[in-house]
């Protein structure tokens, strides 16, 4: 099993790690203690207080608010989307690409989907303007809920840590 | 090792690998002996140098009184390879089919992964390009089309070519490279291109060296033949100044041999060559050429050669009397058109880390490896996780207050406490059933890696002669050829030594490959017949000239030049080919033809069966090969008087606990330069010496031949 130091798990989490030390990341099976290192690298680069409990993307959390210590998801800015177990996507600035000529914007002509088969549709942080998510459905279809994660399950029984104190 | 002068030192064979540098003199009487010495990037000339003091400080001789003796030296070494893994070569601008501008940095795709152990092949996310030896920003597309069949579709756009050429002098190229579509098929537009960017260069009164593919390497697959011009461009010219500094300074010695470098295809070649690009991995093939030399002496046709080394563990098959060549290998992670002596690499050495799989609860052996910091068991290594080696010196194959000559000390205790913790506790093993099931497990790994590699083409592992050698090869041979039915298992005396003593015994000779088109149905008409094979004495006397002018350049006369011609064929529509030493010298007429067929049909029912002969397809030759060679001095095997089978007493040096089949025993240790020819040891026993170990466990026996070959076989009743 290899070790890593939190240094080079800060490096990762900073997307600045080499890449021999990446490829050993990728190509071993997961070190025991990197998800604790991982959030503790996430929770340094973050402005706000809340203990974070899970990544959920590059600039997106599930963490416990300090005071009230109901888990919701939040953004980098600060900006909270609600309860954890909601779709965040339903309290998000939406901009849907749905005209040939939005989605020339990101492709060249033709080279970009017919938008009466699919669409794009882009949530951003009504806040600071991150982009969180980009879906790619067909035009009809439902706001696409991405997981509802069994925290519980994933850390007593996966990383082997305590449970963090949840308002109910 | 004794004190003679007399003899004559007459062979030098060097090997600069990444951490060492091991040099190997042969006398006019076949006594050898190794040297070695840190490497040193900066100067590899010096690391010759110290080498060679401490190799012939065994003979008590200096490099001055040697060196002026010498009639021969091979060089080999890693020096291009790192040049290249390390992106140092030189700023290349590249001028290529307009359009294809991206190709070189696609790798075919292949390159994103090459290298890698299968399972991480198998998962995307590791998948990864190198940098290109050729940026984008000095690669300019010039408008030009030759189709499939050499037909010029969109002749060449000379102004832009000039165009081309003044932009990359400007963007800084040191050296330019033209690689156009087809070329090896019509180099009209190709050489037309390399004349005007060299016109152009004389214009702008520049001075830089232009490289044309189909001058080095015109062989089909446009990816391997740009890599390989790019290779020659990049890396072969830095390399070609490190090889003269090393030149130089054997002259400085009073050295009045001619530097060969070992070349992939097997041969050795001047450093002044033109074609250095293939110089660039040689380190084992040095092997496979030592293990058919010493075949050809000891008469064995089939030979399993096995060499491991820290990393990696590699094998190559010779059948009757020959190797086998691939002809568009990769190496360094690129895609190259080269020939190169075959050879079968697994990623397991005596330096794999050694891990346990948290989901499986497994062993699971490398892919990595301690490499030069050997194990957890030298303290200085910095290294916390354990490796094989760790393993040896736990369980008394290795000696800790003699590894390397004694250069550094192993901590048993420290290698105890990390296999304990890493492997033994969490098995719930002892220590010892633990690091033994390590060893266990990488002997069962090797010795199935051989035999499938045996088996899978065909042959029978009886029929073969296995030949274990490298630093660690010792160590591991009765683990991996225990129960594998070979003929014979030799470990010669010079095990660490034998990559550069097989550098030393390879032929000086060039090859150089041309992809020809040529197709005849089985019961072709006489004219098709003389068609083909005018088409191949075509290509043949291009290459000879191209070999027969290297020779030139190092001062031989054109009639000493032994000149073999090959061809590579196949049943038409086949996917592989093979390649056939030509039983003819020159091609003309149908009955030349018939004579190929009639060669490469008894090289297939050899290769495969008989029965699997399909002449209804027709033959096809895919390409033209030429080789050439000077006779040269190879070393001579040394040859002792046979002394009995009692070792004589001041080899025995005493005894050490060795662990294994779940006991400790007593192994009696030998010191390898004292045992005499004729020389039987029964295991348990260890014979050491400063580069390499030779573990003969219970069970086996070994005896040791007149030219210091270990002949290792089990015996009964164990």
């Amino acid at each position: 099993m290899s070790r890593y130091t939190k240094e080079q798990v800060a490096k990762l989490a900073d997307g600045k790690l080499d890449w021999d030390t990446t490829m050993r990341m990728l190509a071993m099976p997961k070190d025991n203690e990197r998800f604790a290192l991982f959030v503790e690298a996430l929770q340094k680069k973050v402005s706000w207080d809340d203990k974070i409990v899970l990544p959920l993307g590059p600039h997106l959390y599930i963490a416990q608010n300090a005071k009230s210590k109901q888990w919701v998801t939040k953004c980098d800015c600060g900006h909270e989307f609600g309860d954890y177990r909601e779709n965040w996507k339903l309290n998000a600035v939406v901009y849907v690409r749905d005209t040939e000529e939005a989605m020339t914007e990101v492709y060249p002509k033709l080279m970009a989907p017919d938008t009466a088969w699919q669409v794009y549709r882009e949530y951003y942080c009504p806040s600071c303007g991150t982009m969180h998510d980009v879906e790619a459905p067909t035009p009809w279809y439902p706001v696409i809920h991405d997981f509802e994660p069994d925290i519980e399950a994933f850390y007593e029984e996966w990383v082997g840590l305590p449970v963090p104190e949840k308002a109910a | 090792m004794e004190v003679q002068t007399a003899s004559r030192v007459e062979v030098m064979g060097i090997d600069a690998g990444g951490t060492m540098t091991d040099t190997f003199f042969v006398r006019e009487d076949g006594r050898f002996v190794v040297g070695k010495a840190q490497s040193n990037p900066a100067d590899e000339s010096l690391a010759i140098f110290n080498s060679s003091e401490d190799a012939l400080a065994h003979w008590a001789r200096t490099v001055d009184q040697v060196y002026p003796e010498l009639v021969t030296c091979v060089y080999s070494g890693t020096a291009m390879l790192n040049r290249v893994v390390q992106r140092k070569g030189l700023d290349v601008g590249l001028i290529c089919n307009k359009g294809f501008e991206q190709v070189h940095s696609m790798g075919r795709a292949i390159q994103s992964y090459l290298g890698y152990a299968l399972e991480d092949r198998i998962h995307l996310n590791t998948h990864r390009y190198d940098d290109p030896l050729v940026p984008l920003s000095r690669t300019r597309g010039v408008t030009e089309r030759t189709d499939v069949q050499g037909e010029v579709v969109i002749p060449l756009r000379e102004h832009e070519v000039r165009q081309a050429t003044r932009e990359l002098v400007e963007v800084g190229a040191q050296a330019i490279v033209i690689c156009l579509l087809q070329s090896h098929k019509n180099e009209a537009s190709e050489k037309r291109a390399r004349d005007v960017c060299r016109e152009e260069l004389k214009a702008l009164g520049v001075d830089l060296p232009v490289f044309a593919s189909v001058d080095y390497y015109p062989s089909r697959k446009e990816s391997h033949r740009m890599n390989t011009t790019v290779l020659e461009a990049y890396a072969a010219e830095p390399s070609r100044q490190t090889l003269k500094k090393v030149s130089d300074r054997f002259k400085k010695h009073g050295a009045k041999f001619d530097l060969r470098v070992m070349a992939t295809h097997g041969g050795t070649i001047s450093w002044k060559a033109k074609e250095l690009a293939r110089t660039i991995v040689s380190g084992p093939i040095g092997g496979v050429i030592g293990s058919k030399l010493l075949g050809e002496t000891l008469g064995y046709e089939n030979i399993a050669c096995s060499d491991i080394g820290g990393t990696s563990f590699d094998m190559a098959l010779i059948t009757k009397g020959k190797f086998s060549i691939m002809s568009d290998p990769d190496m360094a992670r690129l895609v190259l058109s080269l020939p190169l002596v075959a050879m079968d690499s697994v990623g397991a050495g005596a330096g794999s880390f050694v891990r346990i799989d948290p989901y499986s609860g497994g062993i699971k052996l490398g892919p990595d490896s301690a490499g030069y910091r050997v194990g957890t068991c030298w303290p200085e290594s910095g290294l916390d996780t354990v490796s094989v080696s760790d393993c040896h010196v736990v369980l008394g194959y290795l000696n800790p207050d003699n590894f390397l000559g004694g250069a550094i000390t192993l901590d048993v205790e420290r290698a105890r406490q990390h296999i304990k913790a890493q492997i033994a506790d969490p098995l719930g093993l002892s220590v010892e059933d633990a690091a033994a099931g390590v060893i266990e497990l990488l002997d069962l790994q090797l010795r199935d890696y051989l035999r499938a590699n045996i088996s899978a083409k065909g042959y029978n592992a009886a029929d073969f002669v296995c030949f274990s050698y490298g630093g660690a090869g010792p160590v591991h041979t009765y683990g991996y050829t225990e129960g594998a039915g070979f003929k014979d298992v030799i470990v010669p005396a010079w095990a660490a030594g034998f990559s550069a003593f097989g550098c030393a015994c390879a032929d000086f000779e060039y090859r150089y490959d041309k992809s020809v088109d040529v197709a005849v149905p089985q019961h072709g008409s006489d004219d098709e017949k003389v068609a083909a094979s005018q088409t191949i004495q075509t290509a043949w006397e291009e290459l000879a000239a191209k070999v027969v002018e290297e020779f030139v350049i190092n001062g031989f006369k054109p009639e000493d030049v032994i000149l073999r011609p090959g061809y590579r064929m196949q049943y038409m529509g086949q996917l592989n080919d093979l390649e056939i030493d030509s039983p003819i010298t020159g091609a003309a007429t149908a009955a030349d033809w018939d004579k190929m067929v009639e060669a490469y049909e008894e090289t297939y029912s050899r290769v495969y069966a008989s029965s699997a002969r399909s002449p209804e397809l027709g033959f096809s030759v895919t390409g033209a090969i030429m080789r050439g060679l000077v006779t040269v001095q190879k070393p001579s095997l040394p040859e002792d008087e046979e002394a009995g089978p009692t070792p004589p007493e001041d080899a025995h040096l005493g005894t050490r606990p060795f662990y294994r089949n779940k006991k400790w025993v007593d192994a009696v240790l030998w010191k390898m330069e004292a045992l005499k020819p004729g020389n039987e040891i029964t295991g348990p026993a260890i014979i050491e010496s400063d580069a390499t170990t030779f573990v003969v466990p219970d069970g086996f026996a070994t005896r040791l031949d007149k030219h210091r070959l270990f002949h290792l076989r089990e015996i009964q009743g164990k």
